[in-house]
């Protein structure tokens, strides 16, 4: 059943393959050059005394950050690699077979139905794992310099720098496989799987994410500075400064009506705004809120996979 | 002798609609058997409960003894399977095919498999999808024959082949049953080609079976009875009648006889296993293959059953 599995996705494993080398490839050449300017212009030296904001060290954050930053979203889009392997290997698995009808010769060969999925669903994931885990080292290691300069406890960087990437993966995948065997139509399945796993996904990363623990919130009164009272680490998660309306809601816009003559500060204080607000999450949460996400996405694939294999016992032809 | 398979009130519903109802019947080990019934009659529905690719909703089937759900592991070897349309890897080469079966399966025969491919002259390295649909009929056949199995079980396999595709299929399949002693099931809706390979016959109709056993039993008790018009109450008394019509002067009926035939007023003679077959597919859709008589118009004809 291996060779049989091996036989029927070869193409796309070379194609996942070939994607995975010239991701690599891309991800090398310009790591590397990263690291030699980050060592080169002194910045990592002087970041690894202090936990200040990079600004302590001078403009060389600035130029670093101006000169590399735009390769971020570049390296960002391999996130979708996952995704679309749950999309284009996953949902087809079990619905091309089912579409061309030759479920109806494979289970009827000596081997039974549960013994034919555990042997795709351990070589697909196993992929899908091996996948996932050279883009999680290669991103992580690429990303350093960055991490240095701003941490990875942020929306982008998360999702590459821990078991949260494996565990995205075999989700996609087993919403992929789920799906397919659901609906029994290929290209169906795709969009539905795309969907669905957008569906869950946001929802997770925008939502939960930022919440998996209360969120720590420094307040101080308007008429002092805008700047904070506390200086958050690099490594800290930012989530957002405001104001504290009349109401006690946390809001980034004002919108002021007074006369002209008044400050801004006037203003505020006669529409009753209350204070200034600073909420983050601390670094040393990072691997707590990693594992919390990679567990959620682990029980929601167990789920999908559990229902596969009972989809494919019970509803059969 | 022992059943290869055997059925007892198997029944399958899909929401509302029976494919299959109360289905009761043997088929001995060692027979080629023929299931004859017109499209929708649960053909493919009996056969797929047979192998296990359905759950019945009622009723119980067996292969060997065995459930072919619940004992897969014992069944899944002996069986042997073309699904209609034959479906196969189109990107597979037949080798890869044939890997695929000793890969799969315990008994298969590598050597029984090559040589039949070389004897059809269908190239080993050609892809299955750009093979002829008859060469496909015949990579699928030889890939079920190849695992050895005890009962083959074929579901429309002649449908889609021309005449000679079908004569050179059947002579496959003839040459193995010979070969082993090899129980087949083979469903068609029609019975013309099947006559020389089959020596067993199940009329599927209406969900229901009309009629089952051996074929020589079958065209011998089988009988066309013509005579000068009269009522039929006094034949149907002792023997089954399956058809009758009646013209202006005469009638004629199709029955199956439970005895010697008496009244000389009847001519008798011999009926094609084709129109045996017809007159149980042209029957009333009826509960039973005997019941309450009805009258319809059929071809300008009146019968009645």
């Amino acid at each position: 059943m291996i060779w049989v599995t091996w036989r029927q996705n070869r193409t796309e494993g070379f194609v996942v393959l070939g994607v995975l080398v010239l991701s690599s490839i891309f991800l090398l050449i310009t790591g590397l050059n990263m690291a030699h300017d980050f060592q080169q212009s002194g910045l990592s030296a002087c970041l690894a005394n202090n936990k200040q904001p990079f600004h302590v060290c001078g403009p060389l954050g600035a130029l670093f950050l101006n000169q590399y930053g735009p390769l971020i979203p570049f390296a960002a889009v391999l996130l979708i690699l996952p995704v679309l392997l749950g999309a284009l290997v996953g949902a087809p698995l079990v619905a091309r077979e089912c579409e061309q009808r030759t479920n109806l010769l494979v289970w009827l060969q000596s081997i039974t139905r549960t013994h034919w999925l555990i042997v795709k669903l351990v070589l697909v994931l196993g992929t899908g794992l091996l996948v996932a885990g050279v883009l999680m080292g290669l991103l992580t290691w690429w990303y350093r310099p960055f991490s240095q300069l701003n941490g990875s406890f942020n929306q982008v960087a998360f999702d590459f720098s821990g078991p949260v990437l494996i565990a995205a993966t075999v989700l996609a995948l087993a919403l992929g496989i789920f799906v397919g065997t659901l609906t029994r139509r290929t290209v169906f399945a795709i969009f539905l799987t795309l969907a669905l796993i957008l569906a869950i996904r946001l929802p997770v990363e925008f939502g939960l994410r930022p919440n998996y623990e209360p969120q720590i919130t420094v307040t101080w009164p308007l008429a002092q500075s805008d700047n904070p009272p506390v200086t958050l680490g690099r490594q800290d998660w930012n989530l957002g400064q405001g104001w504290i309306d009349a109401q006690g809601n946390k809001t980034n816009n004002v919108s002021c009506n007074g006369p002209q003559q008044q400050t801004p500060l006037q203003c505020m204080q006669a529409d009753g705004y209350r204070g200034n607000y600073l909420s983050y999450q601390p670094a040393d949460r990072f691997w707590t809120f990693q594992w919390i996400e990679t567990g959620l996405y682990l029980a929601i694939s167990v789920l999908a996979l559990g229902a596969t294999f009972w989809l494919v016992r019970r509803r059969l032809v | 002798m022992s059943n290869a398979l055997e059925t007892t009130h198997l029944s399958k519903r899909y929401g509302r609609h029976w494919a299959l109802q109360d289905c009761t019947l043997a088929l001995p080990a060692g027979r080629v058997a023929a299931l004859v019934g017109p499209n929708g009659a649960g053909k493919t529905t009996l056969l797929h409960l047979s192998v296990g690719l359905l759950e019945p909703t009622e009723g119980l089937v067996q292969i060997f003894g065995c459930s072919p759900l619940k004992q897969t592991t014992q069944t899944l070897p002996r069986l042997g399977f073309v699904a209609q349309d034959h479906p196969l890897y189109k990107d597979f080469t037949v080798a890869d095919l044939l890997t695929l079966g000793r890969k799969l399966n315990p008994r298969w025969d590598d050597t029984l498999a090559r040589a039949r491919m070389q004897k059809l002259g269908i190239p080993l390295d050609r892809r299955a999808g750009k093979l002829s649909g008859g060469q496909q009929a015949q990579v699928a056949l030889v890939l079920a024959l190849a695992k050895r199995p005890d009962l083959l079980l074929l579901d429309e396999p002649l449908a889609s082949l021309d005449p000679l595709a079908r004569r050179e299929f059947l002579r496959t399949l003839l040459d193995a049953t010979v070969e082993s002693g090899l129980t087949v099931l083979l469903s068609s809706h029609i019975i013309g080609d099947l006559e020389r390979v089959c020596d067993y016959l199940i009329i599927l109709s209406a969900s229901h079976v009309q009629l089952v056993g051996d074929i020589q039993e079958i065209t011998r008790t089988h009988k066309r009875l013509i005579g000068p018009r009269q009522d039929v109450d006094a034949i149907a008394s002792t023997h089954t009648v399956i058809e009758t019509s009646h013209t202006e002067r005469q009638t004629t009926l199709l029955v199956r006889t439970n005895g010697p035939l008496f009244d000389p007023s009847w001519e008798v003679q011999e009926v094609s296993l084709e129109d045996i077959v017809l007159a149980y597919l042209g029957q009333q859709v009826t509960e039973r293959p005997a019941s309450l008589p009805s009258t319809r118009k059929q071809h300008g004809m009146e019968v009645v059953q």
